[in-house]
């Protein structure tokens, strides 16, 4: 493999740190990502050469901000491949994305008017959805996806005339697994559904083309993709953004504002009251550069390669079940029979390595999967065979340790 | 064990490391509870493992029974349980469970109580 780690991680300054005695090994990398120097540059010399409030005052700080942001916002309309910078609106991150579309949806739902998710959501896109459902009468329906991924036969079916909004996550946080996604999307078009795709998991890995996949909505976190928490982005058809009523409303999001009433502004403030997370917005254009700089199908093969490796290792072990596909993934998912994940973890822990367990933000898919949760070890582009060697051998250590009764 | 040896056999543990095998060791002092005593009741809610505890006073003084799914758990309750049982519920409550925990290398299990609850269970123990 031509692709260097070691060189990456340069960047990242805060992997190079003991943790309880031992290097720090960081496998929790879908939970969130480290972020590198030139995003923390960013954010430090914005606050030292350009702080102000944006599309405010007419002086040089507030302009070269201004600029700045809404640069930020190019930069994330290219990344994702938006024809403009309108369709980007600014969130807190992917929960308040869809937040902010199931609020705003809320006055075109009927009751019995039907809402249809998959099986393998993270609660961020199962709890907005089923709470829209309960304020407006429409029914949430479950897509149900094989665990891993597939589709069923039976599942076209639940695509119908009734369905008003389908919802999908493009990789599953918990188990790894894409999930068809285009087959989806064209069934759900075809009963003239408005349609939301959950990119958290994919923007720090995958290419994410908005105008190929055609959803109305895409969403992501840009804590997840090496930039900083607190900023995530709602992309939007322009249709589909003005169908949505402002979620919230106050300065910033008005053109026109007397006692009686108020007009708001155009997209993409409309959808943006309040003074924005500026720092963010542009960490997060910085994390894109970053990503944009690098060889990134060589990035994507060697995080694969180490979640097919670590798989690998860990199959031949006969008490741990594995919930991860072998390949095109880029984290391990499993449990161990009869030790709890938490163990197992706390283990992991002692000897520097962070991983994650538990449900996952997952729990319906955990209970069809008859577990309480699993152990995960979710790979970037600065993790190296060693850590995932590691990852294996302390992991298969504390199953020694904890196995005897 | 007694609360002598395992007040000793976690304040002798020097990381991480042998914190969690000293743990692994007490647990398996935790007699286990049966199936029917495993209720939504008993159960301590705010643990990510499952954790049950009974409470029964007999004469003023409080006597528990715990039993948790994961191993770390049994070993922590083993610790926490021989703090506190056979006394009064005045003396319980005079009594900072955080401090005799962080003086046994258990401080990590308080911390994190969206993780582990253990927050949960020393409210339980207090509480009448
Ligand atoms: C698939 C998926 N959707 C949504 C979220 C929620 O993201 P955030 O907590 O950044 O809003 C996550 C993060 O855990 C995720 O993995």
């Amino acid at each position: 493999m031509t692709f260097d780690p070691l060189s990456i991680r340069s960047s990242f300054p805060i992997l190079n740190q003991m943790a309880h005695g031992h290097s720090l090994a960081y496998l929790d990398n879908a939970a969130t990502t480290q972020k590198p120097l030139c995003v923390l540059d960013a954010i430090q010399d914005y606050y030292r050469n350009t702080n102000a409030n944006v599309h405010r005052g007419a002086h040089f700080l507030s302009v070269r901000a201004t600029n700045q942001f809404e640069g930020a916002r190019d930069t994330i309309a290219r990344f994702i491949n938006a024809p403009t910078q309108s369709h980007v609106i600014w969130t807190k991150g992917t929960t308040e994305a869809i937040n902010m579309v199931t609020y705003g949806l809320e006055h075109l739902l009927e009751k019995n008017d039907e809402i249809l998710i998959t099986s393998l959501e993270h609660h961020a896109n199962l709890v907005p959805w089923q709470q829209l459902a309960s304020r407006t009468g429409a029914v949430l329906r479950i897509l149900p996806l094989e665990a891993n991924g597939q589709w069923k036969a039976e599942c076209e079916s639940y695509f119908t005339q009734k369905t008003r909004i389908f919802a999908a996550t493009q990789v599953s946080n918990a188990i790894g697994v894409s999930t068809p996604l285009q087959t989806m999307l064209s069934l759900a078009k075809e009963q003239g559904a408005m349609t939301l795709v959950d990119g958290a998991q994919v923007v720090a890995h995958y290419p994410v083309d908005v105008e190929t996949l055609d959803c109305d909505f895409y969403v992501f976190s840009g804590h997840k993709m090496y930039g900083p928490t607190g900023i995530g982005v709602l992309y939007g058809k322009i249709p589909a953004l003005e169908a949505l009523t402002p979620y919230q409303t106050g300065g910033e999001m008005v053109r026109k504002v007397s006692y009686q009433a108020t007009e708001f502004n155009d997209l993409p403030y409309r959808l943006e009251a309040g003074t924005p997370n500026i720092e963010g917005a542009i960490g997060l254009a910085a994390a894109c550069n970053f990503l944009t700089e690098q060889d990134r199908p060589a990035l994507l093969a060697w995080e694969q390669s180490l979640a097919t490796y670590t798989y690998k290792r860990l199959k031949s072990e006969k008490s741990i079940i594995l919930y991860s596909p072998e390949t095109n993934t880029t984290l391990v998912s499993l449990s161990v029979s009869n030790i709890h994940t938490m163990d197992l973890n706390a283990y992991l822990d002692s000897q520097g390595i962070g991983v994650r367990s538990g449900s996952h933000c997952a729990q319906p898919l955990m209970t069809e999967l008859g577990i309480e949760g699993t152990l995960r070890a979710s790979f970037a582009c600065y993790n190296t065979i060693e850590e995932a060697n590691r990852f294996c051998d302390v992991l298969i250590e504390a199953i020694d340790i904890l196995g005897d009764e | 064990m007694t609360n002598f040896n395992i007040k000793e056999h976690l304040q002798a543990c020097r990381s991480k490391e042998e914190t969690f095998k000293a743990l692994v060791t007490l647990s398996k002092n935790l007699p286990r509870l049966s199936e029917e005593e495993k209720t939504d009741e008993n159960k301590v809610k705010g643990c990510e493992s499952a954790v049950w505890l009974i409470e029964a006073t007999m004469d003023g003084k409080r006597h528990f029974k715990a039993d948790s799914d994961a191993k770390l758990m049994r070993g922590v309750l083993v610790a926490l349980l021989s703090l506190v049982e056979g006394k009064t519920i005045a003396e319980i409550q005079a009594m900072d469970l955080k401090a005799e925990l962080t003086e046994l290398n258990l401080s990590s299990y308080l911390t994190s109580s969206r993780t582990n609850g253990v927050l949960s269970i020393i409210k339980k123990l207090t509480s009448c």
